[in-house]
């Protein structure tokens, strides 16, 4: 009976406004601060898979700071984004370059915005546009639009469940000329930290059928309070 | 290497040792060989060099990590095979480091002070060895320093150096002469509307004093930089002590996918004309005559100048590699724009294991005869490096 009641009750009440579903999905798996551990796996058709591990931290939507601890050969080169910038540690030359924020991250599919620039609510003006299920999961189906031509990808189709936890599901990129770019998937709920989310990320290629990358959180510390002064060239230069 | 310098690396890894924390140790094994040739910078072979000249190395590299503090040793034992067989030990690195917070670091000890943003060419660093600029790749040795990094806001921050060093351009086959040098630097940084600025200062003993800038910036796709320095009185030969000179790196770097490209355009204020240059060449040819070591001290400007004789100088460079990948390849260019002297450095990394890595590079002297690379007695290079990780 109460169950009964409650469907009813769902289904009577409106759905939250598109910016708000919006701004709950992208807290789910990261939150405003956090620091994390990562691996990252690059899978390209008849090639061996490569594989790296990542230190991270990021604060805010501004500010993001990564360090490949494995394998070795790569171990101590690091990522950091600040607002539009972002700059590359190279431990052999003890220097700090900057590198375009739109190049792709490590040789994935993610680019160093998809990977730093984690605020689509900031980016995108969001609109509600229907329901669906998707991946077995009643979902609410974002439409985002660029709010100027300075991000990486002109539309996202974004899909959030709709039962209450607000998990991404999916994402589609398309590019301004209405292509679509790559489409990423979260997936594998499960309890990291102090609470359940999504805890694999498989970002997938149009252009090359088969590529794909997979993010996959081995840790996550919500509690991981960076100091400002961490994210900065300066600090970057120090090494780890 | 010094004795007391040793012993000070050999206590203090043997204090890491002892010590809980994260730890990486490096092997290694460098092969450099060199094809040489009597040229107006080898007059009479007077440098004693064997047509095919090695260097063999095993090297050596510990970071010691424990909690905000940092201990690096890296360095090698070298034997020489060719003209002269000789075994040296070279210290590249070693010190140690400590962090207070995020706002203020400390480093004490031989240590590589990445002194500017040019890749091949950085006119703002009098602290230590000049980058080989026809092979950035290779690994420097440090500056004997303090090193202090304070961050007061996100916005801005200073770093103060003071460095004692010896001036040499390292992986040769033969003796340069060393400038030793006493160094104070100091590099404001400040991070101002999506622009990396810097303002350099920096001067000491057996050195010209400089101001200089550094800026780097990204439009569009490309990240842009430009280090400048101006100072008085020139550092090659002669020495014009009342003239202001200015020197320029500036470039740009674009990646794309797993390619990376860079240009970067080098103005050397100082540099000889074409007329000076004539004359500088001359210059060495009378020597070689009458006095041989007045001779071999000039040879050594070529070297010990650092930055290059002449005025005009471009690099490009072409990297494809991506992380946890087993091969990079990358291909470099150095050209001489004044006198069309042209250095390639085709290269290729193989990693066969996350934690092994195989180095092969070539260098390729083409171009004029008549060219600064042209007189240089190495007339092609090759080497192979292997490091494994542990």
């Amino acid at each position: 009976m109460s169950s009964v009641f409650f469907a009813l009750l769902l289904a009577a009440t409106p759905p939250p406004d598109a910016d708000e579903i919006l701004r709950r999905a992208q807290a789910v798996v990261l939150g405003e601060t956090a620091g994390y551990t990562l691996r990252m796996t690059v899978t390209r058709p008849g090639k061996a898979e490569r594989v790296v591990e990542i230190k991270g931290f990021k604060k805010g939507d501004d500010l993001g700071l990564i360090r490949y601890t494995a394998p070795p050969k790569e171990r101590g080169t690091a990522y950091l984004r600040k607002g539009d910038n972002t700059w590359l540690f190279l431990p052999s030359a003890e220097k700090v370059v900057r590198v375009g924020p739109k190049q792709n991250f490590g040789g994935g599919d993610f680019s160093n915005g998809d990977i730093f620039r984690l605020s689509l609510t900031r980016d995108y003006t969001a609109t509600l546009a229907g329901e669906e299920t998707l991946l077995s999961q009643a979902c609410w189906r974002l439409e985002l639009k660029a709010r100027d031509r300075s991000v990486a990808y002109d539309r996202v189709v974004y899909w959030v469940r709709s039962d209450g936890t607000y998990y991404p599901v999916k994402a589609d990129y398309y590019t301004l000329s209405g292509r679509r770019l790559k489409w990423l998937t979260l997936s594998e709920v499960g309890r990291l930290g102090d609470r359940s989310r999504p805890t694999l990320l498989t970002m997938e290629s149009a252009l090359e059928v088969g590529a794909k990358t997979l993010l996959r959180f081995l840790t996550i510390d919500d509690k991981a309070k960076p100091d400002d002064r961490l994210f900065t060239p300066s600090a970057l230069e120090r090494g780890e | 290497m010094s004795r007391r310098l040793a012993c000070l690396v050999l206590a203090l890894s043997a204090a890491a040792g002892a010590t809980a924390g994260e730890q990486e140790i490096e092997l290694g094994l460098e092969n450099f060989y060199y094809r040489t040739d009597e040229t107006l910078f080898n007059r009479g072979n007077i440098l004693g060099l064997d047509r095919g000249e090695d260097l063999l190395r095993g090297t050596l590299r510990l970071k010691r990590s424990l909690g905000a503090a940092r201990l690096v040793v890296s360095g090698f034992v070298e034997r020489r095979l060719g003209g002269g067989d000789a075994t040296e030990t070279t210290l590249r690195q070693a010190y140690l480091q400590y962090g207070w917070g995020e706002g203020l670091t400390l480093r004490v000890g031989k240590q590589r002070i990445g002194w500017g943003s040019g890749f091949a060419w950085n006119p703002t660093s009098r602290i230590e060895p000049p980058k080989n600029s026809l092979n950035t790749s290779l690994e420097q040795q440090g500056a004997v320093a303090a090193r202090m990094d304070l961050i007061p806001v996100t916005w801005a921050g200073l770093v103060l150096v003071a460095a004692r060093s010896e001036v040499d351009r390292g992986d040769l086959p033969f003796e340069t002469p060393r400038a030793r040098r006493r160094t104070g630097a100091l590099r404001a940084r400040f991070l101002l509307a999506d622009t990396d600025l810097a303002l350099v200062f920096s001067g000491g003993k057996n050195q010209r004093t400089l101001v200089g800038f550094d800026l780097a910036r990204d439009v569009g796709a490309l990240s842009l930089h430009a280090e400048g320095a101006f100072y008085k009185g020139a550092e090659l030969p002669p020495s014009r002590d009342g003239q202001t000179f200015f020197r320029l790196a500036a470039g740009l770097l674009h990646a794309r996918g797993d390619d990376s490209f860079t240009l970067e355009y080098f103005f050397n204020g100082e540099g000889y004309s074409d007329a000076s240059a004539a004359a500088f060449f001359s210059r060495l040819e009378a020597a070689f005559r009458l006095a041989p070591e007045a001779y071999l001290a000039a040879v050594g400007t070529a070297y010990a100048g650092g930055l290059g004789l002449r005025r005009h100088y471009a690099q490009g460079s072409w990297t494809r590699g991506s992380a946890g990948g087993k091969w990079t390849l990358s291909g470099r260019g150095t050209v001489g724009l004044s006198d069309g002297g042209i250095a390639l450095t085709p290269g290729v990394v193989y990693a066969p294991r996350g934690n092994v890595t195989l180095h092969g590079e070539a260098v390729l002297l083409l171009g004029s005869k008549e060219s600064e690379y042209g007189h240089s007695p190495l007339r092609g290079a090759l080497s192979a490096r292997v490091k494994v990780l542990f």
